[in-house]
């Protein structure tokens, strides 16, 4: 009896369980990553005047952490449960067209609509001549100085060089009380990417011509012995393994930090948090030849194959890339405008930080664009890690090039 | 004839429950780890045991192998060292025991991960309050990195993870004392017994069974415990932190390498269950004999 009771029960429970998955006609689910505080409450806003403006149509955010992004992605698509459009990672894309997962948009775009993006930012969403993605956060990188340290060491100017960047470095180290040269991230999420800064104005890149890793290759170990002999001058903050991005933003915010390359969505922090901080946003520096490389990020947002709702879940895209939307959300973040008209707006054309993000987008690296690209990065980052723990560079690239190579070649 | 089919049919919904939350799950993950799976755990051709060979020869895993192991020894043996001196003394009676007994239940209380997180901060080697306390109290002069390497993280995270052990023990062996009637130790101690001899003779013998329990319990818990070591190291720098269940995470969800991690999955899940299976035999043998 009680057992029947428990069954029946359970029964239940599971049958709304499968009631509540199922999508319903005229309802949009969106995936958004959260990117900061104000995320939430744009998208909220974002479901107001949707649905204000198109009756019939209701909209679902699910905000979900970077952090845990795609690991909710891949069990909600295994599952089945995944919802009709996704924000993800461009350098994911290759995983989730391959896999057939991604709905091709070019049925929808029109020349009017694709007319309003920035190319630069558009193509990593490209690929075999589809449109997958839609940028809707775009962002590269530059380097943050303090200006009241430079003045205090008497350093005119921003370094143009890497040369530079270090003797300047070693002048901030000389005014002692706890203040460092140079800000190294060498923990998490792109731990990588501030290593290729050094390896891309020795003119390698992150893939040779062959497709091999660019690790084994010379430049990489110049870049590698830059960064270790600044750790062993002292140039860096100590620890450099223990700081994250974050760790060392917090370091510059607190004025503890010289020099450091990141996002423009620092100024915006700074501006909350440490609005007395005089700061200036430079070009990362270029090597011996005068190449130099930031690195480009976009995030785009796909449709999914098996959405029910393909026509409503456009409409949502097409009111989100509307230039006011545009406007609203970027700035609220402090990421690069994408849409033309949206960069065309004073905010963008008076903000000296801005421009200096702008100016180093002809120098822009994107993540390539292979399969088992977070595989190598992470062979990268683990690489960097043991060489500023005060492994040997050499030895270190050859191990890092020859496993990259190993996931290359599959 | 009834009685002799009764207990099968009185087990049979909790082995359905159990086939339903536990074999089931299993299941899929031997599918898994047998294929060669999508990211997006599709499974394509059977690939036979090449998953379970990719670990083999993936120097990362043996090392997080090892290190798990070290890291179960050290947190289960530390928290049982620390526990059972904690209970007998919160087992006393004395002024105050209630404030005793809740400060030592209350890291319990708070979620692991947050814990982790607050410890990450007092870690810090800028602005870390564990740095700041020691160089106030002069036995530093300089700032320790203690998350930069693995020297000094990996025994923070076994500290850390003993520390939020502690209560869930104490509680098991609180249990266990306040079984143990108290004429046995006037007994003794009319005989002449040191507290010493009282502890070998009464307490610890009858306090066995809530040991082996405990140990039992806590070695599957911290075996597949994640916070500590994800939260303050993520288990870097280069790997020289990872367990298991972290080298698994990164597996699956940062590399997309379903398969491996499924196998891996399955190892720990064998692992355990051969640890428990040849625990509780050993510990039911010696409660019999």
């Amino acid at each position: 009896m009680n057992l029947a009771k428990w069954t029946v029960g359970l029964m239940a429970g599971m049958g709304m369980l499968a009631f509540a998955a199922q999508a319903e006609a005229g309802e949009v689910r969106v995936t958004v990553a959260e990117y900061s505080a104000k995320t939430g409450p744009y998208f909220e806003a974002v479901k107001k005047e949707f649905e204000a403006k198109n009756p019939g149509i209701t909209v679902k955010f699910e905000v979900v952490p970077w952090d845990v992004l795609l690991q909710k992605l891949t069990t909600d698509i295994t599952a089945g449960t995944n919802a009709d459009l996704s924000i993800i990672g461009t350098r994911w894309l290759i995983d989730f067209v391959q896999q057939d997962v991604a709905e091709p948009l070019d049925g929808y775009i029109t020349p009017d609509f694709k007319g309003r993006f920035i190319d630069t930012f558009l193509s990593p969403s490209i690929m075999d001549g589809k449109t997958y993605g839609l940028p809707i956060a775009a962002s590269a990188r530059a380097m943050y100085y303090n200006k009241e340290l430079f003045e205090k060491a008497g350093i005119a100017k921003p370094p143009a060089t890497w040369t530079e960047l270090q003797e300047d470095a070693r002048k901030i180290k000389a005014l002692g009380s706890g203040t460092f040269g140079f800000g190294l991230q060498g923990k998490e999420i792109e731990t990588d990417v501030y290593y290729y800064y050094a390896m891309w104005s020795q003119g390698t890149e992150i893939l040779n011509k062959d497709g091999t890793s660019g690790l084994g290759t010379p430049g990489a170990l110049e870049a590698a012995k830059l960064y270790k002999s600044m750790i062993d001058e002292g140039l860096t903050e100590p620890g450099v393994t223990s700081n994250n991005r974050e760790d060392v933003q917090n370091l510059f915010k607190q004025g503890k930090v010289g020099m450091m390359i990141t996002a423009p969505f620092l100024s915006n922090q700074i501006k909350d948090e440490a609005p007395k901080l005089k700061y200036g946003v430079a070009a990362i520096p270029a090597g011996p030849t005068g190449a130099r490389g930031t690195y480009g990020v976009t995030d785009s947002i796909i449709m999914f194959k098996n959405s029910k709702n393909k026509d409503e879940a456009w409409k949502l895209l097409d009111f989100l890339f509307s230039t006011e939307q545009r406007a609203k959300f970027t700035q609220g973040e402090g990421f690069l405008p994408v849409n033309k008209e949206e960069a065309k707006l004073d905010y963008y054309v008076n903000n000296a930080d801005l421009a200096a993000f702008t100016a180093l987008l002809p120098d822009a690296r994107f993540a390539p664009v292979i399969p088992g690209w977070e595989e190598v990065a992470q062979i990268t980052s683990d690489a960097m890690q043991k060489i500023y723990l005060g492994g040997d560079p050499e030895a270190g690239l050859k191990d890092a090039a020859a496993k990259a190579n190993g996931v290359l070649k599959k | 004839m009834q009685n002799r089919f009764l207990p099968y049919l009185l087990t049979l919904p909790s082995l359905f429950l159990a086939a339903v939350v536990i074999f089931w799950p299993v299941w899929d993950l031997i599918q898994i780890s047998t294929h060669d799976v999508s990211r997006f755990g599709q499974l394509r051709d059977f690939s036979g045991l090449t998953n379970f060979a990719a670990l083999a020869a993936d120097p990362d895993f043996i090392a997080a192998l090892w290190r798990t192991g070290l890291w179960t020894v050290l947190v289960v043996g530390g928290a049982l060292l620390l526990s059972i001196p904690v209970a007998m003394i919160l087992n006393m009676d004395f002024y105050g025991r209630g404030i005793a007994r809740v400060i030592i239940m209350l890291p319990w209380a708070v979620s692991l991960t947050m814990t982790a997180v607050v410890w990450r901060w007092a870690l810090s080697g800028e602005s870390g309050m564990l740095n700041s306390a020691l160089l106030g109290l002069g036995l530093i002069d300089h700032n320790i990195q203690w998350l930069a390497q693995a020297e000094t993280a990996f025994p923070m995270q076994v500290l850390i993870g003993i520390l939020v052990t502690v209560p869930f023990t104490t509680t098991i062996f609180l249990g266990g004392l306040s079984s143990i009637p108290d004429d046995l130790y006037e007994a003794a101690a009319l005989e002449g017994a040191t507290p010493l001899q009282q502890f070998r003779e009464i307490t610890f013998p009858l306090l066995k069974p809530f040991i082996n329990i405990a140990i039992v319990l806590n070695t599957i818990y911290v075996f597949n415990s994640f916070p500590i070591i994800w939260v303050m190291t993520q288990g870097g720098p280069a790997n020289s932190t990872d367990i298991l269940v972290t080298h698994l995470y990164k597996l699956a969800f940062r590399i997309g390498k379903l398969g491996e991690a499924s196998a891996v999955s399955l190892v720990m899940f064998a692992i355990l269950l051969v640890f428990t299976m040849i625990y509780v035999r050993l510990a039911m043998r010696e409660q019999r004999a």
